[in-house]
């Protein structure tokens, strides 16, 4: 909106001749006004600012501040495609309530963030700088504000670090572990109203993908809102009252029921993502509607996002695929299956939808994951030879499986990063990963495991017959699908499959404990790291880490629990991390990846089947900005999140349909 | 009674001196069975037998004269599912996924030729990725009978090749369709009543004997013994069972075989359903303890146990008979609703439960319809159990 | 009368203390607690979990103390009326339950009034005409709910619907009027949608009806005072309906106790098909996610539904049957 700060006054002298008055009038018109517009340039930015039509009422009684100072001065811009238009509500399914963190997850509004190429950039902060990999300093946007309208600024990190971090009774447990170098905590300082810094002596290279996590580690806090449940700044008698109305056992326990960013329950906490939540649960159907703060805007300078409202209905899992079928959704791709994908597809000129292929990002598909920590001591000697996993990874006919159950559109390979990684190489993907029964056999016999029983089964060193109990989390038909093909393709290496469902719980303690031989799971998290991303998911860093839980563990406590690595060739892993954490360049990191992709796909420490597969998602034909193929993955990529929900739009269509209904 | 007819009916006659009397009774010989003589058909019916007269009353009911026909008849067919089925249990075929059922012709042309399907023709539709199969008129696939298929084991005991019907060579027999790895549904359904109608029995035998049990004590001795039973009964009755499902099924330890498994669940179902019997059992007994023959029984030193096993349940047997069979439809419906909440059994055992519980989601019922097919044995066993029982719970006391 | 009634309220109180140790054996019994099986699930899905921070809480709710002190604790409570906290919901029971307490009546009367409405009928109709294959026929159709799957009946009838009458899947109203106060429309919706999950759980309980009804009014029948009856010259209908049904009204009344947590129970596998908004999905999540004092309380409250609802039903069978308010066969 032109706003002309001042006002015209047109120079009208007395001795000019009537006669040209018009003209000079005219003529001096121009001349003011391109004054005025130079001097309205130079107070403010470059840009003028228009937002939704929705808060025009508001802004013109005065309930909201207009748009130019709602904005930081300088918003994020966003990059897009083609421009859209304000208006419309998203309707999305979830199958629970604590889904409301969904939103967060989807609004991906980052202090720093992963771009489409999965590169870290600026976000929420206006620029950053990182120096040896050991400090980091964040330039906030100056007039940014939370969704109630309070500044947004270095006090909000202020607060997190010294009075919730840092504070014994809401964190006993000392701040986060991201946080902590060798068990040092970083030094951390506000130069100013707008820039924060954080500093170590070493290295953190987890602390940037930590802050772009689609599982955030929010090291800010809405202070203002905050500080009403802190014992240091409320009135102790008004929170005593509060304690004592929300039943909290203590006043650090309603503080940290209040605090919950993520979970993104509390209608009344401000937040810094695209849409707020309106609904106080408990409910089944949660609408959020537009922030008036929101930092981003379209290269036209409208502040985004462009859809007025999201709605979450809740409702039972199972039924998600059939709902979406029926057309009740405007974009939908959590809970659907590619096995859904036919029946969608016929739905689709009923349901005004169209239904795009993105791809998983999934490493592998399903994996099978030998426990190289089990307590079996004869299974445990087996499993670590590396002839035994490369034996059932060529018995694996990959190909039957990619046919059989993905129509062929999946892609044949090991647990290995996929093509859209610049790590990717062929090799990594297809070692070990043919059917070659003749050779696994040979491998088998090479190894001692040459005798057979009368059925044909191997014999294990101590006479047992060679049967693997693949212990699995009972949870999707895809994975007993899978099992079933592989039983009959390793019953020609004389292995006996056997599949045992259990209970998710269940099966990750028993993996963990080690009572468990063989798992069965889905492959690396992340499929397509690059260069800068941590490369923990090939070394054993974590108890997660179903082939190795124990080595994974020890780490994780710091040697408390768990055992130490006692194959070399873990141990070389966990050295080559050690290394990528030191190193100092692009190359050198990009070489200790390969190095590491190579070891762990020679090694096949995890047997993958297939990956990239293909991911089914809904969208009506009125919404525009959604990309036709993409990767679809929870970390990095939020599933929707890198795509940048705030700029899809829905054309006419969308409210003519709403109408009708 | 005809009234005789050798009666003098003149007037009183001048008694004679020192002459009897004429009589006024008949002379003719003394016929018990004169007034009420039964026809050949009555007798049968009184002189029959208590059990005699049940099968009578029982026949009465046509649906359970049926029923019982139906079922004995599937009781026979799990003995030998393994030759009937066309196919082996596992056996899978990659190149006719979801492929719909296959309709038996006899005439090709106008030709008779046998049973026989025509062969399927596949193509993949890349559109919307659906399997689609036509029927190819000109490849006709002659059923074989009594041939040599895939191989199985026969109960797990010997194996053996032989099937009832199974496919020409090189060509398949999809009675019912194929399911998503190709398997074959017929042969499922087939395998899969093994472990459905096995399940109801032991259930039932376990519920029986606890509520007979249970029933008998509390019936018998009353006092403070029924009060507790009765109340066990009424807090087993108020614990919803959805509940006791999921915690009994998670109590279940993770490594046991599929067969322990198995009886697990028949354990947590007949666990669940006793009480309806017990309280049979319990009011029968309360009313029949004061009868004259369990008095006689007392009085002459039988001990308790005695009483209730030899003399007071054999007079109500029949009923339990009836419940015992009307309580098997649940166990069976018990079992494919813990397949549903994932409690009960899974892949890779096969039961009904397990393929209702595959075809319940909505690709199935939009695009596959015939992999519901399951449900139709279901309910006809259910209710054959409903109808037998009905009718033997009627012909329970024949004499009412 | 007035000794046999204290008497059974009285045994109500050890009754219920009773189900209430079960019913927290039963939600206790499987491993873990709530958080280890939210930890498992957030880990399953690759996000982050602080292990610390699960201690922290654990102790914080107090789900490190013995089985024992916990249940203790929650008796305590019940008993003052406060029902607990969900921790899934982060609120208190009362405030979860409530909401979904009015549909889930709404859905369990209507059921309960279909079943009543289609097995009276039935069963009368069976009885009088024994045999004939009127008879035949309608017991096969009452019996048919009962055989099919629910599950499986659910869904096809979700989708027939949808397909045919273009009501939306699931839920008891159309996603629209979710939040919107209550209209004409939005009580038409839930009509719309309301006849699914009727039906589904409704025609499982007829049969028992059916069955109950057709063999007490066998016996009725088959009495002395009929035959008198019959023989003084009453219509049929008359006798029929004047004497011997209302002997056989006996299960509809004593049945209402034990109706409601069929029902109920029933209902669960239906509602988690349909995603309706009752209780029964909810008790579902609260058991698999060990939320124990959602799940327990609930559970509390059924049984003292069921309890009352028995005990009440005996007492209007000892008011409308003097057989047993005058103590004869049914006290011995």
């Amino acid at each position: 909106m032109r706003s002309m700060p001042i006002s015209l006054i047109p120079f009208c002298s007395p001795t000019l001749r009537p006669r040209s008055r018009p003209i000079a009038r005219a003529s001096l018109t121009f001349v003011a006004a391109l004054l005025a517009g130079l001097i309205q340039s130079g107070t403010s930015s470059a840009q003028s600012y228009s937002d939704a039509p929705m808060f025009a009422d508001k802004v013109a009684s005065g309930d909201l501040p207009p748009v130019s100072q709602r904005l930081p001065e300088h918003p994020a811009i966003a990059d897009m495609s083609e421009a859209g238009r304000y208006g419309g509500e998203l309707d999305m399914l979830m199958a629970s309530a604590k889904d409301t963190r969904m939103m967060v997850v989807y609004s991906y509004a980052r202090l720093v963030g992963y771009d489409r190429d999965f590169k870290i950039v600026a976000d929420i902060c206006e620029s950053y700088d990182v120096e040896d990999g050991r400090i980091f300093t964040f330039h906030l946007r100056k007039g940014m504000r939370w969704s109630d309208g309070k500044p947004f600024d270095a006090e909000d990190f202020r607060y997190y670090w010294e009075d919730v971090a840092n504070n014994h009774d809401l964190s006993p447990t000392g701040p986060p572990s991201v946080l902590m170098v060798d068990g040092e905590a970083p030094k951390v300082e506000f130069p100013d109203k707008y820039t924060v810094r954080y500093s170590w002596s070493k290295p953190n290279a987890d602390f940037l993908p930590a802050l772009a996590g689609t599982t955030p580690l929010y090291i800010y806090r809405p202070s203002h809102y905050l500080k009403k449940f802190h014992a240091k700044y409320a009135n102790a008698d008004e929170l005593a009252e509060k304690v004592k109305e929300a039943e909290q056992p203590s006043w650090a326990a309603l503080h940290n029921r209040r605090d919950n960013m993520y979970k993104n329950d509390n209608p009344k906490q401000p937040t810094l993502d695209p849409w707020m939540l309106m609904t106080k649960p408990p409910s089944d159907r949660f609408v959020f509607e537009r922030n008036p703060f929101y930092y981003r805007v379209d290269p036209r300078g409208r502040q985004l996002p462009y859809i007025d409202r999201v709605v979450f209905d809740i409702v039972d899992s199972k039924l998600i695929p059939a709902k979406v079928g029926a057309g009740e959704v405007t974009l939908q791709a959590r809970n659907l299956r590619f096995d859904n994908y036919t029946f969608l597809k016929d739905g689709e000129t009923r349901g005004d939808y169209r239904v795009r292929l993105w791809t998983s990002g999934s490493g592998s598909q399903v994996a099978l994951y030998p426990n190289l920590n089990t307590n079996d001591e004869v299974w445990r000697k087996i499993l670590r030879d590396v002839r035994f996993r490369r034996a059932l990874s060529l018995g694996i006919d990959r190909h039957e499986i990619n046919q059989v159950i993905y129509y062929g559109l999946a892609h044949e390979s090991g647990n290995t990063v996929l093509p859209q990684s610049p790590l990717f190489d062929a090799g990594y993907a297809n070692a070990w990963a043919g059917f070659d029964i003749d050779q696994a056999n040979r491998l088998l016999d090479e190894m001692g495991l040459d005798k057979r029983d009368d059925a044909g089964i191997r014999l294990l060193p101590d006479g047992r017959t060679a049967d693997i109990l693949v212990e699995s989390a009972g949870e999707s038909t895809e994975e007993s699908d899978v099992l079933e093909l592989i039983r009959d393709s390793w019953a020609q290496l004389g292995i006996r499959l056997y599949v045992k469902p259990s209970q998710r719980e269940v099966f990750r303690n028993r993996i963990f404990a080690g009572d468990s031989v063989m798992a069965v799971w889905t492959g690396l998290d992340d499929g397509i790291p690059t260069a800068e991303t941590a490369p923990v998911e090939f070394a054993p860093t974590s108890q997660q880490q179903l082939q190795w839980p124990k080595w994974g563990q020890y780490r994780e406590t710091m040697g408390e629990s768990g055992t130490a690595a006692d194959m070399p060739v873990a141990a070389q892993l966990l050295d080559l991390l050690q290394q990528w954490r030191d190193a100092e360049t692009d190359e050198t990191r990009t070489a200790i990846w390969q190095q590491m992709l190579r070891i762990y796909s020679d090694q096949v420490f995890v047997i993958g089947t297939v990956n990239s597969v293909p991911q089914p998602v809904v969208a009506k034909d009125f919404l525009h900005n959604l990309p036709e193929t993409a990767v679809y993955n929870w970390e990095p990529g939020a599933q929707f999140g890198v795509y940048k929900p705030d700029t899809f739009w829905l054309d006419e269509s969308a409210t003519a349909t709403a109408a009708t209904n | 009674m005809t009234p005789p007819t050798d009666i003098a009916t003149t007037a009183a006659p001048e008694p004679m001196a020192r002459e009897p009397l004429a009589h006024r009774t008949s002379t003719a010989p003394f016929d018990p069975y004169s007034v009420e003589r039964m026809n050949a058909e009555q007798e049968r019916y009184y002189l029959a037998s208590q059990w005699r007269m049940m099968w009578w009353k029982f026949r009465r009911h046509r649906l359970a004269v049926i029923s019982a026909a139906f079922l004995t008849l599937v009781y026979f067919i799990i003995l030998i599912s393994e030759v009937l089925s066309p196919y082996a249990l596992h056996s899978r075929h990659v190149d006719f996924i979801y492929a719909p059922p296959q309709g038996v012709h006899l005439f090709d042309q106008g030709k008779f030729v046998g049973p026989f399907v025509y062969g399927l023709d596949y193509r993949l539709n890349m559109q919307n990725l659906k399997r689609e199969y036509t029927e190819n008129r000109d490849r006709v696939e002659p059923i074989r009978f009594f041939c040599l298929g895939e191989r199985y084991e026969f109960w797990g005991l010997f194996e053996s090749r032989l099937h009832l019907a199974c496919a020409a060579e090189g060509g398949t027999m999809f009675l019912l369709g194929t399911d998503r790895l190709g398997r074959d549904l017929l042969s499922r359904i087939l395998y899969g009543a093994r472990i459905s109608l096995t399940i109801g029995l032991i259930g039932v035998a376990v519920s029986f004997l606890l509520g007979l049990g249970l029933g008998g004590i509390a019936g018998y001795y009353g006092g403070w013994v029924d009060a507790a039973v009765s109340r066990l009964i009424e807090i087993v009755r108020s614990v919803p069972h959805v509940p006791l499902w999921l915690a009994l099924s998670a109590i279940m330890p993770v490594n046991w075989s599929p067969i322990l498994v198995f009886f697990g669940i028949t354990l947590i179902l007949g666990l669940l359903d006793w009480t309806g019997l017990a309280r049979a059992v319990r009011s029968k007994l309360l009313a029949l303890r004061e009868e004259d023959f369990c008095l006689a029984a007392e009085l002459m030193g039988a001990r308790p146990r005695r009483i209730i096993w030899r003399h007071l349940i054999p007079s109500f047997m029949s009923h339990l008979i009836a419940s015992a069979t009307l309580a098997i439809p649940s166990m069976i419906l018990g079992e494919t609703a813990l397949s549903f909440l994932g409690l009960g059994l899974r892949p890779p055992i096969t039961s009904w439960g397990v393929l209702l519980n595959e075809a319940q989601n909505i690709n199935v019922v939009a695009l596959y319809p015939w992999l519901m097919f399951p449900v139709l044995p279901v309910i006809l066993v259910v209710l054959a159990y409903n109808f037998l029982g009905d009718g033997l719970r009627d012909a329970a006391d024949p004499y009412k | 009368m007035f000794t046999y009634l204290l008497r059974r309220l009285i045994v109500m109180v050890p009754t219920l203390l009773v189900i209430s140790f079960l019913v927290f054996a039963i939600i206790q019994a499987p491993p873990g607690d709530y958080l280890s099986t939210y930890m498992a699930e957030l880990q399953s899905q690759g996000e982050a979990v602080d292990q610390a921070k699960i201690d922290f809480l654990r102790h914080q709710y107090g789900l490190d103390r013995s089985f024992l002190e916990q249940y203790a604790v929650w008796v305590g409570n019940l008993v003052q009326g406060d029902l607990g906290y969900s921790f899934e919901y982060g609120l208190p029971v009362n405030q979860v339950v409530g909401d979904r307490l009015a549909l889930t009546i709404v859905v369990s009367v209507a059921t309960i009034a279909f079943i009543w409405l289609v097995s009276f009928p039935i069963g009368i109709y069976s009885a009088v005409r024994q045999y004939s294959v009127g008879d035949y026929a309608l017991t096969f159709l009452g019996f048919l709910g009962l055989a099919t799957p629910s599950f499986l009946l659910a869904l096809v009838l979700l989708y027939f619907a949808n397909v045919k009458f273009g009501i939306s899947i699931g839920g008891l109203m159309d996603p629209s009027f979710a939040d919107a106060p209550w209209s004409w429309a939005k009580a038409r919706s839930v009509l719309a949608h309301l006849w699914v999950p009727v039906i589904v759980i409704g025609t499982s309980g007829t049969a028992g009806m059916i069955r109950r009804l057709r063999a007490n009014l066998l016996d009725e029948l088959q009495k002395q005072y009929v035959v008198t009856g019959r023989a003084k010259g009453l219509s049929p209908a008359k006798l029929l309906w004047k004497y011997p049904l209302r002997m056989a009204l006996n299960p509809f009344i004593a049945d209402i106790g034990g109706l409601l947590p069929e029902v109920v129970s029933g209902a669960v596998i239906v509602s988690v098909v349909l995603s309706l908004p009752t209780t029964g999905p909810m008790l579902l999540d609260a058991l698999r996610s060990q939320d124990m004092y959602l799940a327990g309380s609930f559970l509390m409250f059924l049984a003292l539904l069921t309890v009352v609802g028995m005990f009440l039903s005996d007492l209007a069978l000892a008011v409308l049957d003097p057989r047993i308010r005058l103590g004869a066969a049914a006290t011995k």
